[in-house]
Parts: C-alpha cells; sequence; structure tokens
C-alpha cells in the first residue's frame, strides 16, 4: 500500500514531533506545520492526503485554514483536532467539509483510524466536490449538535 | 444595625409624614375648643345676666304696682274719713288684685294707727318713732327695708302718704312676707342658682337658699360688684370659700341690690361636660391616629428594609451569579489549557507504549538510540506535569484570598524601583522607558510587594506590545487627583482589538502563543488592585498603542476580601 501522506498542524512544537513518529510508525509519511500559514505553504509544496488539523490556534482560526484548504485542494482530506471547548468549531468545521473530529487528548490508534478513514473516503470519491456526504458524516453532525 | 436603621426610617416616617400634619390638626381643635369654651362660658354668663335683669325688672314691677294699687286707693277717697268696716273692703279689693297684700292699715300725722285689718293687734298703736313713718313723711311713696315692728316679725311695707286739707294721712300696707319671698327666691338655676335681696348695708331682705335669713347680716356682702343702673356680671368667692357666678341689679324704691348668683362649678358644669368631651374625642382620636401613624410607619419601614434586603440579596445573588459565569469561563479555559499538556503527554505515552512493545515483540530491540526516545518522552511528561502545575496554581490563586501586607510606602523610588527591574529588557528591545510624577505627591498606603507584581506585569505587557516596532515607547505617569493616586502605563505598541477589550482581565485569556503567555498577567493584576481598594482600567486602539490606568484610593482602603 502507498503511504499515507499526512500534514500536522498544531502549535505544540513537542506534539508534532512525537505524533510525527507514531505516525509514522503506523506507515505514513508525515509533514509537520506549527502554524495555519506555514500549513498552506506545505500544502502548495507537497501532495499530501490527508491533514490533521489543530482548530484552536493562535494567530489563525483553524476554521478558517480549513476553509482556504478546502478552497484550494478540495481533494484533500481533514480531520481537525479539537479540545472540548471547540466543539462548535468542530460542528462548523464539518459543515465546510472536514471529514471528522477527534478530540484532544486522543488516542494515537484512534487517529489512526481515522487518517485510514478519511484516505479510504478520498480514494472514493476523488474528483467529486467536497460538499459533505454520506450518512457517517450527517451522523456526525447530528451527534456533535446534540450534545 | 438592621433594626438601627429600621427605627430610623419609621422616625422618619413618623417625624416628617404624621406628626407635621397631627400637630397642625392638634393646634386647629385645641383652638377650636378654646374658643369653644370661651363663648360657652360667655353664654353662662350671658344667660344669669339677663335672669337677673329679668327678675330685677319682675320685682320692680311688682313693688311698682302694689305701690300703684294703694295710691289708688289713696287717691280715690278721703283717707280721713275712712272707717273700719270701709278698710275691709278695700282690703279685700286689693287682695283680689294681688295676694301680696297682707294687711292695710291707716296713721294719722303724729303715727297713730288709727285703723287696721288684718292678723295682728296692731290698732291704736303709735309708730312715730319708727323708721319708716320717719321716712314716709319726706316721700309720697315709701317703700320700707324689712324690718320686725310690734309684730315681731321681718317684713317691710309700702307706705302711700296724703295730704287732705291741712293734715297728712298715711295709708300702709303689708306685703305678705312669704309671698314676697317665694317671687324673689323662687328661680330655677342649675342646682345651685339662688336669688335674694340684699339692701345697701348688707343686711339681707329675703331668705336665701344657701344660708342666711332677712335681717342677718350678708356676709358675702363685700364680694359683691355693682352697677348704677345695668346689670353687673362677674366673678366672685363667698364666705364659705365657694366661687359664684353673680349678676347683681339695683332697685331704686327701695334701694335694694337684687343678686342672682349661681356656684361656678353648678354653672359651667354643662360646659366643663362638653369641654371634657371634646377634649376626650380629640384626645381618644389622637391617640388612635397616633397608632394608625405608628403601626402605618413601621409598616412601611419594615416594607423599606425588606426592599433593602432584597435588594442586598439580589446585589450578592448578581456577584454570585458573575463569580459563576466568570468560573465557568475559567473552567472552559482551564479544561482548553490543561487538554494540551494533556495531549502532549498522552502522545509521549504513546511513544513509550509503542517502543515496549517493539521490545516485547522483538521487532525492535532496545538500543541506545530507543533508550533516549524513551528518556526524552519521559523528560517531556515530566515538563507538561508541571505545566499542568503551574496552570492549577495560578487558578488558585486567582480563588485564593491572599493576605494583604499594608505600608506606607514613597511613590518615586518605589516606582522607579519597578521601572529598574526591566529596565535591562528594555534596552535590549531597543524601547524608550520614561517616567514622570506630579509634584507633591502624597504617600501612599498600600502592599509594594503586589503592587510592584502588578506593575510589572503590566510593564511587561507593553514591552510584548512593542515587540518588532520601532521607535517603541513606555511612558509611565503618576499623578493624584482628590484623593487618589493615578498610575498610567501608556506604549505605542501593537493595541488591544476591540472585541478583545472586555476579556483581557479574564484569566487564561491571551493572544500570545501557546507557551508564551498563560493568560494570567492581567487577571492577576486586575485582583491585585481591587484587594488594594482600587480599580484598573484600559484603553486602547489597534496599532496605535495601550494605556493601562491604575487608582488606587489615599484614604485607608478597608481591607477588602478579594470577592474571589
Amino acid at each position: 500500500m502507498v503511504a499515507i501522506r499526512l500534514l500536522l498542524v498544531d502549535d505544540e512544537e513537542r506534539f508534532l514531533a512525537t505524533t510525527k513518529i507514531l505516525l509514522e510508525r503506523r506507515g505514513a509519511s508525515t509533514l509537520t506545520a506549527i502554524s495555519g500559514p506555514e500549513a498552506l505553504k506545505i500544502l502548495d509544496d507537497e501532495d499530501i492526503d490527508v491533514v490533521i488539523l489543530d482548530v484552536k490556534m493562535p494567530e489563525m482560526d483553524g476554521v478558517e485554514i480549513l476553509r482556504r484548504m478546502k478552497k484550494k485542494y478540495p481533494s484533500v482530506e481533514v480531520i481537525l483536532l479539537t479540545g472540548h471547548a471547540s466543539v462548535e468549531s468542530a460542528v462548523e468545521g464539518l459543515k465546510l467539509g472536514a471529514f471528522d473530529y477527534v478530540m484532544k487528548p486522543c488516542d494515537i490508534d484512534d487517529m489512526w483510524a481515522k487518517v485510514k478513514e478519511a484516505y479510504a473516503n478520498k480514494g472514493a470519491s476523488a474528483v467529486k466536490s467536497r460538499k459533505p456526504t454520506g450518512n457517517i458524516i450527517d451522523k456526525r453532525i447530528t451527534q456533535t449538535e446534540k450534545r | 444595625m438592621e433594626a438601627e436603621k429600621f427605627k430610623h426610617t419609621r422616625r422618619m416616617i413618623l417625624s416628617r409624614v404624621l406628626l407635621v400634619p397631627f400637630i397642625i390638626v392638634m393646634l386647629v381643635c385645641g383652638t377650636l375648643v378654646y374658643y369653644f369654651a370661651a363663648n360657652l362660658s360667655e353664654h353662662v354668663s350671658r344667660e344669669l345676666a339677663n335672669t337677673a335683669d329679668g327678675h330685677r325688672r319682675l320685682i320692680e314691677q311688682f313693688l311698682k304696682e302694689r305701690a300703684f294699687d294703694l295710691e289708688l286707693i289713696a287717691d280715690s277717697r278721703k283717707i280721713g274719713a275712712i272707717n273700719h268696716n270701709d278698710l275691709v273692703v278695700i282690703l279685700e279689693q286689693l287682695q283680689k288684685g294681688s295676694p301680696a297684700f297682707f294687711d292695710l292699715g291707716i296713721f294719722d300725722e303724729q303715727g297713730n294707727h288709727v285703723a287696721y285689718v288684718g292678723p295682728y293687734n296692731l290698732q291704736g298703736k303709735n309708730y312715730a318713732r319708727t323708721e319708716w313713718f320717719k321716712n314716709a313723711q319726706n316721700n309720697k311713696i315709701y317703700i320700707s327695708d324689712v324690718f320686725l315692728g310690734y309684730r315681731n316679725i321681718p317684713h317691710f311695707v309700702i307706705v302711700m302718704r296724703k295730704k287732705e286739707g291741712e293734715h297728712n294721712w298715711f295709708l300702709r300696707a303689708t306685703i305678705d312676707t312669704l309671698y314676697f319671698y317665694d317671687l324673689v327666691g323662687n328661680i330655677r338655676l342649675g342646682k345651685t342658682g339662688e336669688a335674694y335681696l340684699v339692701n345697701k348695708i348688707g343686711v339681707l331682705q329675703t331668705q336665701r337658699h344657701s344660708g342666711g335669713k332677712p335681717l342677718e347680716a350678708d356676709s358675702d356682702f363685700n364680694f359683691y360688684k355693682s352697677d348704677e343702673s345695668a346689670i353687673m356680671s362677674f366673678k366672685s368667692g363667698s364666705n364659705t370659700g365657694s366661687q359664684y357666678l353673680y349678676a347683681t341689679g339695683r332697685l331704686h324704691e327701695p334701694e335694694w341690690l337684687l343678686v342672682v348668683r349661681q356656684d361656678r362649678n353648678d354653672a359651667y358644669a354643662p360646659l366643663a361636660y362638653a369641654v371634657l368631651f371634646a377634649v376626650a374625642l380629640i384626645v381618644g382620636g389622637g391617640a388612635i391616629v397616633m397608632t394608625m401613624g405608628f403601626w402605618l410607619a413601621s409598616s412601611l419601614a419594615h416594607r423599606l428594609s425588606m426592599a433593602e434586603v432584597e435588594k442586598r440579596q439580589m446585589g450578592t445573588q448578581l456577584i454570585m451569579a458573575g463569580k459563576l459565569a466568570e468560573v465557568g469561563e475559567m473552567s472552559a479555559g482551564v479544561a482548553h489549557e490543561i487538554n494540551n499538556p494533556l495531549q502532549i503527554m498522552k502522545s509521549e505515552y504513546s511513544m513509550i507504549k509503542d517502543l515496549l512493545e517493539d521490545f516485547e515483540s522483538g521487532k525492535h530491540p532496545p538500543d541506545s538510540k530507543t533508550f533516549q526516545l524513551i528518556e526524552d518522552s519521559i523528560e517531556q511528561m515530566g515538563i507538561q506535569i508541571d505545566r499542568c502545575k503551574k496552570i492549577t496554581q495560578g487558578l488558585l490563586k486567582f480563588a485564593r484570598k491572599s493576605e494583604t501586607a499594608m505600608r506606607v510606602v514613597d511613590l518615586r523610588p518605589f516606582i522607579q524601583e519597578v521601572v529598574g527591574m526591566i529596565e535591562h529588557r528594555a534596552q535590549l528591545e531597543n524601547i524608550r522607558v520614561s517616567t514622570s510624577f506630579d509634584d507633591n505627591l502624597p504617600e501612599l498606603k498600600t502592599d509594594p510587594t503586589q503592587l510592584q507584581q502588578a506593575l510589572i506585569n503590566l510593564l511587561n505587557n507593553a514591552l510584548d506590545a512593542l515587540k518588532g516596532k520601532e521607535h517603541g515607547e513606555v511612558k509611565i505617569k503618576i499623578s493624584h487627583e482628590s484623593g487618589y493616586i493615578i498610575i498610567s502605563v501608556a506604549d505605542n505598541g501593537c493595541g488591544i482589538a476591540p472585541e478583545n477589550l472586555g476579556k483581557i482581565f479574564l484569566p487564561f485569556f491571551t493572544t500570545k502563543p501557546v507557551g508564551k503567555g498563560t493568560g494570567l498577567g492581567l487577571s492577576t493584576s486586575y485582583g491585585i488592585i481591587e484587594d488594594l481598594g482600587g480599580q484598573i482600567t484600559v484603553n486602547s486602539k489597534l496599532n496605535e498603542g495601550t494605556v493601562f490606568t491604575v487608582r488606587l484610593p489615599l484614604a485607608d482602603a478597608a481591607q477588602r476580601v478579594a470577592g474571589g
């Protein structure tokens, strides 16, 4: 299987470093970015399959970055990383086209499972526009909003 | 304290709202009662005077008529020629006119009782030396005072003198004493009212109900006043000590004084009752009004107290609600803050787990590199644990009421010391720091350690705001205004966005990247300044600069317990 190309975006240096190692051990090729602008730059330069994006970052709102990503690179899947306080942002993100979200602190295996799902989804509808489709997404949105 | 305030409010309502109108009403009532009483008492006096007037007229009329009766008889025949039988007839005639005629007699000018009709044996007696005979010489009609005479019974006479030819004849009639007493004394005037006659030397002429027989000296004579012709009304005393209301009137034929009097208490009894009743009503009514007033004032004051208590309770509740909201926000902040270290710790933990799995499965035996990784992870976990510790400590500090140690501080050296602490950093970052002091700054009583902490925080924030800016300047100004010391820290840095201005004092709020700011600096400073009895405010414009203004009271700021 071709290695999944990941981009990890978070404002915690150490988290990026450690998670990168953990993901690479599971077979992904991982790039990291410590800010939104940096992430967008990497997307310009590299081919990325899945982005793991922290929603609450200083300087640029995670949702804003997502919007731009989806606009410029509609084929890239995005998984949102969120602390409990930013659940609303996660829901907004899902509506804007994020594939799923993961609550912090997250389990690495949990994250990896979602990454694989996203990758699979990407393959299944490679050229279609990035409107949220599938029962899974709607179910997740309703679940989140209920909370 | 509550009870005091309640009493005070009640007293205020009573005195201002109720007492003044009440007093006015009482005054009005009092005045009315006074005038009523005065009027009534005058009325009583007048009534007595009127009675006396009428009575005097009655008596005068009676005497005049009797005298006239005699005159008629005398003028219509020759007195000298009247014999006994004629006299009987004449007396009968007279008595038909008035039963007051008791007996009748004729006297010659020597005073001999030449003819007599009546129950006594008086015919033939000589009266030349009697008082009445002497006086009768001078007047056509003469009415005598009461005297005993030959019959030895008090009586008085009316004498008619007629000149026939060369000689004087005298026709004399005695007035029935009992009849006369009854005429004079029979008036109804309360319980003690009486009327009687005295002559001009104070000898009673008629019987007096309260004690005194005719011909007795009137012991109260000295208490009388009288007028020539009018009825005189006055208050006076008596021998027995009783106070009387008098009305006197003089009679002229004869010179008697009619005295009508009534015991004062008796006279004024109805008035006294009326006034008493009125006063009782006023007092009773007044008491009721006062009671109602008191009750009303109490009730109002109570309501006000309740309202006050409620208001305070609501105030407290509001503060509580505010605090709960703050705590809620803070909890969210804390949760979020702690999430990051937890996140990192989780990944480190996963890392260590993965590596150990490799060791166990034999996929990757332990070597120095992997050991290093494990060591790194463990170290990182330690760092994150410390981070969590700092966060919870910061939270506790916010919640805890810190002890303040107040001291008198001379502001000039104090501020200069504080500035000295950040001077080095300012120099490094090419930021100019200037301080200006008002003249004659008073000393400030405060906690220098805490104030220092708060000010250093403000200064550091100012320096942070100027990062990367050219011609960065931090201006510190200390002034003094109406009981407050004002310290302002101004920078021309990046400013604060308007939407954030409301949040900057909230704990864990920061616009700095993670690890660079805890978000606790301003909230701690805020807490410190509040504790010191002051206020901290901010003014800012994006990309232009920010000013933080700290106001601290000079007067003893009561050590207010920080609300937590």
